[in-house]
């Protein structure tokens, strides 16, 4: 299978995984003792707007009417307008879009640079002191609870030590976005300061995403590195008597990475969950903390839009993943 | 290359010395920042009517009339003076000559009654204080400073209920309404109105700030702030952080208590202590099966451990307040006794029932810690006298959906009861009286002898008269138990020290920036 028959392929899936999605989300959020109408018309609107609303927004119709109403203006690019912001989903989450990517990208990036080196060292030094506390901390990045890491973090650095911020995504209101990417808007026009003060802003709630990450990397690098060395490929290097670091430079490494990024794939759709508390807690202006308000305030076409943008999220990385691993090994793709 | 190299190079040589020098704007308190509990997704003033969305109503807006301080005033604001017919029917304002909105465009009478008009066709907010009394089309606007309501029927509360009637610039409003909306999404995200201050950023996803407005009538004094932030973070914690470290300035007065200790331990914060008008209870479904038992009813009354939930949970941080209406305004009888806590007389009061017991559904505030705890105390205790009760925790909008139907409201609601406006109407008279059953009704508690009393407080001119017809009301709520009234919340308002003359009113929660200085 070529590359271009393989992304084809991926992205006939995407339609289906999609529907399956929004489906379960219709349902769920249909089973919730909650009256849209109501809600949308105010607590004080008699019985007759709330009619009117019902209407308008057609939750006066059949389950399964409904549903193909909402497929039918999804299809136009229409997700509805949220009950409380009065404004189109479509445009609340394409605001808050650029925070929840940038944080998780950094967040991604951390994890990566932070669990690699050491699943590698791990891998490769099995049995030593090094591997079994690097193993115990791992286990211990797995267990913690986000929001219980995102405060230890704010009180170790912002309170005790005053080096970084305690929450929000810039100093003040954001300047007009180029790209919605702070760091990279900076960079575009040149503005040190505001470089400066979004990568502080940054550097907390990333860490918080970033630290059990990175325990599931070190894990996940471990284990292929250790699964490489006992390969035959590697085993005839070694009776050919190339150097160690060329055979784990050039071997091993390869090997134990095409795990690895698989593994970073599903850690992205992790990381898009656990923006949701990260993001409360550090007040942080993206997807996270809009689905929060959306759930509390049973804004139904906003908790829609949500899944929706983030399950087309999932699948767009998971696709980038597959190919980035066919890069890596190519054997993959054949 | 060379640009981008020295991009880059610019960008790290500022983190540098950007680490060195974080947040001196926050530090210098050249603006002052608020952290809301609240996210302020929707700044139209004839819609949002929460309590912790106050400040954009207060800020950005202004009414005929304003309360402020506590015990709360009644003072003329957008109006100079206004007078009352003698069959108490029609208001009429006169309104300030150098009152302007923020685009320089004079308040008029047809600015108030364009507001009437889209307050009444919404249906939101503070709508229901008017649907009854004032009907699309009546009010008058006979020269550009004078406005005239005519209402359907005397109504003793209009004036108390002015202030939230605020005044929106009409031809701004109108320029941006699509599809007869009254402009309902436009206003959402922009102001027009004649506030202190200007909106000059919104982001739902972040807050507001605003600017202040120079040409504000009421002038200013003293070292105002220039300009207002108010940020929505919800994580109590990290506001709690923030005050302490100095990024906040201020901050919500109704935290858990232990939150408030932790704030009073900081150098950098101050918080001011006031009796708030905010009474919490246990609001009970008198439509339901037994629970419309009067001796159930009473016997939940007794069941409650009043003294060990304020002084032992909450530490003291609440006044105990025996009658629905707060300790700290008129309409409740001299002397009122609550009810006590003491189990045998619950079990003699279910002993009187008459009917079989059912499994009660004690439906609490998910995330409000106090209603959850007064959930959990009375099941306890009515499983003690042989009442089952279920406790389920929901969100504010699953409990308001149930509360449309009496057969869908749950037994028991622990839940608070704000002020909207300085009257006992607000408190006993809306929460039990049959005619507001629809909107805002406690309980669903009827009782002709109660209306009666009510609809002649409400149109009487005579404040002696009102003042023994509420006493009346109340203690006929306390003894048909209609619901249990437990504490007065006290508010706990936690700011930075450089921040003085904070004006607290029941009603403006602190909020009211216009009369605060801050150091620089």
């Amino acid at each position: 299978m070529n590359w271009l028959s393989m992304i084809a392929n991926r992205l006939l899936w995407f339609v289906p995984t999609l529907l399956g999605l929004l489906a379960i989300v219709f349902v769920l959020s249909r089973v919730v003792p909650v009256d849209p109408a109501h809600l949308a018309a105010g607590e004080q609107a008699s019985s007759e707007q709330v009619q009117r609303v019902r209407a308008r927004f057609g939750f006066d119709k059949p389950l399964p009417v409904q549903f193909i109403n909402y497929l039918r203006d999804v299809a136009t690019g229409d997700l509805g307008t949220s009950h409380y912001t009065q404004r189109p989903i479509v445009d609340d989450l394409a605001s808050r879009l650029p925070a929840t990517l940038e944080l998780i990208l950094t967040a991604l990036l951390l994890a990566a640079l932070l669990g690699i080196p050491l699943g590698v060292l791990c891998g490769l030094y099995r049995h030593s002191w090094l591997d079994h506390i690097l193993r115990v901390i791992s286990v211990s990045g797995l267990a913690v609870a986000s929001f219980w890491l995102a405060m230890q973090l704010q009180l170790l650095f912002s309170m005790r030590l005053g080096w970084l911020p305690l929450a929000g995504r810039i100093e003040g209101f954001p300047p007009d976005m180029i790209t919605g990417f702070l760091l990279l808007d900076a960079l575009i026009s040149g503005e040190g300061d505001l470089f400066a003060s979004a990568l502080r802003h940054l550097a907390l709630p990333a860490l918080t995403l970033a630290l059990p990450a990175a325990a599931s990397v070190v894990r996940f690098m471990r284990n292929g590195v250790i699964s490489a060395i006992h390969s035959p490929s590697v085993a005839y290097q070694t009776a050919m008597g190339f150097p160690r670091w060329l055979i784990v430079w050039k071997y091993v490494l390869r090997l134990a990475l095409s795990t690895t990024v698989t593994q970073l794939g599903l850690i992205f759709g992790f990381l898009l969950a656990g923006t949701v508390v990260v993001e409360t807690v550090f007040d942080w202006p993206g997807l996270g903390g809009y689905a929060v308000r959306s759930i509390l305030q049973s804004d139904y076409n906003a908790v829609m839009g949500f899944t929706l943008c983030t399950g087309a999220l999932v699948l767009v990385i998971n696709l980038c993943v597959d190919v980035l691993q066919i890069a890596i090994d190519p054997r993959g793709s054949a | 290359m060379t640009t981008r190299r020295a991009v880059l190079k610019g960008a790290v040589s500022s983190t540098i010395l950007g680490l060195a020098s974080w947040d001196v704007s926050a530090q210098s308190g050249a603006r002052f920042v608020y952290a809301n509990n609240s996210p302020y997704d929707n700044l139209d003033p004839h819609t949002v009517f929460d309590v912790s969305r106050a400040a954009t109503r207060l800020n950005l807006y202004d009414g005929l009339y304003r309360w402020v301080d506590n015990p709360p005033k009644l003072v003329p604001w957008l109006a100079a003076s206004h007078t009352v017919s003698e069959d108490g029917k029609v208001y009429s304002f006169k309104l300030r000559s150098e009152a302007r909105f923020h685009d320089g465009k004079p308040v008029t009478s047809a600015d108030v009654v364009y507001s009437i008009e889209r307050i009444i066709a919404l249906r939101k907010g503070p709508a229901s204080h008017y649907l009854d009394v004032i009907k699309p089309g009546s009010t008058q606007a006979p020269d550009p400073a004078t406005v005239v309501f005519n209402l359907v029927q005397p109504y003793a509360i209009f004036l108390a209920t002015v202030p939230d009637m605020l005044i929106v610039n009409s031809a701004l409003v109108k320029a941006n309404e699509q599809d007869g909306d009254w402009g309902e999404s436009w206003l959402a995200r922009n102001d027009a109105g004649s506030g202190s201050y200007v909106l000059r950023r919104h982001d739902p996803a972040v807050g507001w700030i605003g600017r202040r407005f120079n040409d504000h009538f009421a002038g200013w004094t003293g070292q105002p702030i220039d300009e207002i932030e108010f940020r929505t973070v919800l994580d109590t914690s990290t506001r709690v952080l923030g005050l302490i470290r100095g990024e906040f300035h201020g901050a919500d007065g109704y935290m858990p208590y232990d939150q408030i200790e932790r704030l009073r331990r900081s150098p950098n914060v101050q918080v001011i202590e006031q009796e708030a008008m905010r009474v919490f209870g246990l609001a009970l479904n008198n439509r339901k099966s037994l629970m419309n038992n009067v001796h159930f009813r009473r016997a939940i009354a007794h069941a409650f451990d009043y003294d060990g939930f304020i002084k032992n949970i909450l530490k003291d941080s609440v006044s105990r307040n025996p009658g629905p209406n707060p300790n700290t305004i008129w309409g409740t009888p001299a002397g009122l006794r609550g009810y006590d806590y003491d189990l045998d007389k619950a079990r003699a009061e279910l002993a009187k029932v008459g009917e079989p017991l059912r499994v009660i559904g004690i439906n609490a505030l998910a995330g409000f810690s106090d209603s959850e705890q007064a959930a959990i105390l009375l099941q306890n205790a009515l499983r003690q006298i042989g009442v089952e009760a279920v406790v389920e925790l929901s969100p504010w909008t699953v409990v308001l959906s149930r509360m449309s139907k009496p057969e869908t409201r749950a037994d028991i609601i622990p839940v608070w009861r704000s002020s909207f406006y300085i009257d006992p109407n607000n408190w006993v008279g809306e929460l039990f009286g049959t005619r507001y059953h629809d909107s805002r009704s406690f309980s669903l508690y009827s009782n002709p002898e109660f209306d009666r009393r009510l609809d002649q407080a409400l149109i009487s001119r005579d404040h002696e008269e009102r003042r023994k017809l509420y006493e009346e009301m109340t203690q006929m709520v306390m003894d048909d138990a209609a619901s249990v009234f437990i504490y007065n919340t006290r508010w706990y308002g936690p700011y930075s020290r450089k921040v003085k003359d904070i004006r607290f009113s029941p009603v403006n929660h602190g909020q009211d920036m216009r009369w605060v200085s801050m150091s620089r």
